[in-house]
């Protein structure tokens, strides 16, 4: 155990520094400043994604829409003067219960269906959530505010940073760390782990799985809200969808890149394209190609599948 | 076992051998019975056939879109429904086919089937190196490799310009000898008549068989020796063909293509309309796939009834539901969804298992309301 999480540690640690170099010889540390900041809001959804997989097997499609929803109740409860913590607050319970109606409506009848018969249907779930949004709130951009307004704080390799983002960061290191305990420390914790592992056995010592599963959906989508309330009002506009169309798929990279079912992992995928995305961007060998930051994410799945289908801090199957 | 579930499969294709079990004899329909069936065959005949002449030109490029959405769902069908891989990035092959097509007309000035023909090609060749690379790993991660290649594709792919014309597209001009959008219209049904017919000869073949086991349970027929990736690919090429026809069919149909007519949304509507008509069902599929591709319009259309006077529209009873007016625009995004969820919680065969006393009894069987065709064989352990 101990060598596998060295190995895990020192192949995380080589990596890291391995991109950080190159960074520097390239001269694109600015890419550096402006992916970590871009990676932990992928890093969030991966967090939410993870945890949702590693108990019930299931690729959330729904992850995204858990946030959008957190976003529209942020933007009607600040534009109904309602005090910016409340508001938060506000839209994290309604992403919890979004999660919790999933739960319910969902994914429990389809309890022992085929993992892709769940995926079509939390994709179903995603694209109803977008329809509704469509229908309830048109097709157009709003402006939500974020909860720290002041922008570049100050400068990181020329790059600006935002309050906001420090935010953003502070509260996906803080959430990693208290999540890490409770998956080891708690007996909640240890519970999904091994509900996760063996659900008949989990059973039979009288832990229900089912209600830990709608544990675990609540607690994936309060993620997935958090990521939405911290991460969209940086971008200041949105609309029906936002988090779907802009964040879920590099989620599930950085969630692949980690192994999938790795916690650090999500931290560290996230990272990983979000510092991909910023180097296509930014690279002056990529400006004439369209669409740059969509093909860095293809590419680094198609290597990541390739090389190391497990992951990067995942265990091999 | 897989063996049993692929005769089942056989024998569910045949009327009465499922639904009316042992010691009955198979039920005889009367003369009367026969006219009945003549009847509604002719009906479904009247409408897809005759009733198409009556509409006008901007009603029929729907039509037409509906039999080529209905190649597109068979397509995906191959691949979900028989090999029960997700494909998340079939805007893609289908966008790459209609714009190979448009390609090969407007600026090589090639005639129309062999741009069709080179637009298959190209969507079996990108099925073959995609799949070779995403099918070293299964199931979920199939997916995820599919939908990021669609959504680099839209961003990516569909903006090289000499290829796609840029944001400007590319003209797909009607053929010749089909210049009118009616005659457009018989030949993509004469293509959808086609690929049902090829799709039906596959899966009777040994690959058929072999990918009906393969989806099962992919460790057992590994085991009776079955060449699980290779069949799998082969059916994702097959898929990638039956898409890049579509695709084809599709630009020429618009007489345009753009590059944003291929979005994320449409991958997402190509699962819906094929779960909801039913894996595995040609008819389900084919319905299914129809009725979205109608849905706006179904909404949208003033049905009047001569006769008796009767006279509704769907969008206007919407439009009383609380809430923002649920135009035809955006109903379909609402209700598409909720279909989805519906059939996979509580009508997992789909639409196709809905038709299924219709279509046994137009195969000489008893009308029999229970008939749910086939069983459906539920392997918990898919886990990927």
């Amino acid at each position: 155990m101990d060598t596998l999480l060295e190995r895990r540690a020192l192949i995380s640690a080589a990596v890291t520094v391995f991109i950080v170099i190159l960074l520097f010889v390239f001269n694109l540390q600015r890419a550096l400043v402006l992916g970590a900041i871009g990676g932990a809001a992928y890093g969030f959804m991966a967090l939410g994604l993870v945890l949702v997989y590693k108990s019930s097997g299931v690729f959330n499609f729904a992850q995204g829409e858990f946030g959008t929803v957190a976003v529209f109740a942020l933007w009607g409860a600040t534009s109904n003067d309602i005090p910016y913590p409340l508001a938060i607050l506000l839209a994290l319970v309604a992403a919890v219960v979004t999660g919790l109606v999933t739960e319910r409506i969902v994914i429990r009848p389809l309890f022992d269906a085929p993992r892709v018969t769940l995926l079509v249907a939390t994709a179903g779930v995603a694209l109803l959530a977008i329809g509704l949004e469509f229908w309830f709130g048109e097709p157009k951009l709003r402006a939500v505010e974020p909860a720290l307004g002041r922008l570049g704080r100050f400068k990181l390799f020329g790059a600006a940073v935002a309050d906001q983002e420090i935010l953003l960061i502070v509260v996906l290191l803080g959430l990693g760390i208290l999540l890490a305990l409770f998956f080891n420390r708690t007996n909640l914790g240890l519970a999904i782990l091994g509900a996760s592992q063996e659900p008949t056995a989990t059973e039979l010592v009288g832990i229900s799985v089912r209600r830990l599963s709608s544990f675990t959906w609540a607690l994936s989508a309060l993620l997935g809200g958090l990521a939405g309330v911290l991460a969209v009002p940086i971008a200041k506009t949105f609309g029906p969808g936002v988090m779907t169309s802009g964040y879920l798929i590099p989620g599930f990279t950085a969630a692949v890149l980690g192994g999938m079912t790795s916690l650090p992992g999500a931290f560290v995928g996230g990272t990983i394209v979000g510092v991909a995305q910023a180097v296509a961007v930014t690279a002056p060998a990529m400006e004439d190609v369209p669409g740059q930051s969509a093909l860095a994410v293809f590419v680094l799945l198609l290597l990541v599948l390739v090389i190391r289908p497990q992951g990067l801090l995942g265990k091999s199957a | 076992m897989t063996a049993t579930a692929a005769r089942k499969h056989d024998e569910a294709d045949e009327p009465n051998a499922e639904a009316h079990g042992h010691g009955r004899a198979p039920h005889k329909p009367t003369p009367a019975g026969w006219v009945a069936r003549g009847l509604f065959m002719a009906f479904v005949a009247w409408l897809v056939l005759l009733f198409p002449l009556s509409r006008d030109v901007s009603d029929l490029r729907i039509f037409g879109l509906a039999a080529i959405y209905a190649i597109i769902g068979l397509s995906l069908n191959v691949l979900l429904g028989y090999t029960g891989q997700i494909s998340l990035g079939h805007q893609a092959f289908v966008g790459i086919g209609a714009f190979a097509s448009a390609y090969m007309v407007s600026v090589q000035k090639q005639p129309f089937f062999l741009a069709v023909g080179v637009a298959m090609l190209v969507g079996m060749f990108q099925a073959l190196v995609l799949g070779g690379v995403a099918l070293r790993v299964r199931g979920l991660y199939f997916a995820l490799i599919t939908l990021s290649y669609g959504i680099m594709a839209e961003g990516t792919l569909f903006q090289i310009e000499k290829f796609t014309g840029g944001s400007a597209g590319q003209e797909a001009p009607l053929p010749s000898g089909f210049e009118s959008p009616h005659r457009y219209y018989y030949l993509c049904l004469l293509f959808l008549a086609a690929v049902i017919f090829v799709d039906w000869r596959l899966m009777k073949t040994k690959g058929g068989r072999a990918l009906l086991a393969l989806r099962e349970n992919p460790r057992v027929a590994a085991t009776l020796g079955i060449n699980v990736k290779l069949y799998t690919l082969a059916a994702f090429v097959i898929a990638g063909a039956f898409a890049g026809l579509g695709g084809a069919l599709f630009a020429h149909n618009s007489e345009f293509v753009v590059s944003n007519s291929f979005e994320f949304r449409l991958a997402l509507i190509f699962v819906i309309m094929t779960t909801v008509g039913g894996l595995r069902s040609r008819t389900g599929v084919v319905v299914g796939s129809a009725f979205f591709a109608l849905l706006a319009f179904l909404i949208e259309h003033e049905y009047t009834f001569p006769v008796v006077g009767w006279h509704f529209n769907v969008e206007s009873w919407l439009q009383k539901l609380p809430g923002p007016d649920l135009t035809a625009e955006i109903a379909p995004l609402v209700l598409g969804p909720a279909l989805l969820l519906l059939t996979l919680i509580q009508y997992p065969g789909g639409i196709g298992q809905q038709l299924r006393p219709l279509t046994g009894w137009l195969r000489g069987g008893r009308f029999d309301i229970h008939d749910r065709g086939e069983k459906e064989v539920v392997v918990a352990d898919v886990r990927a």
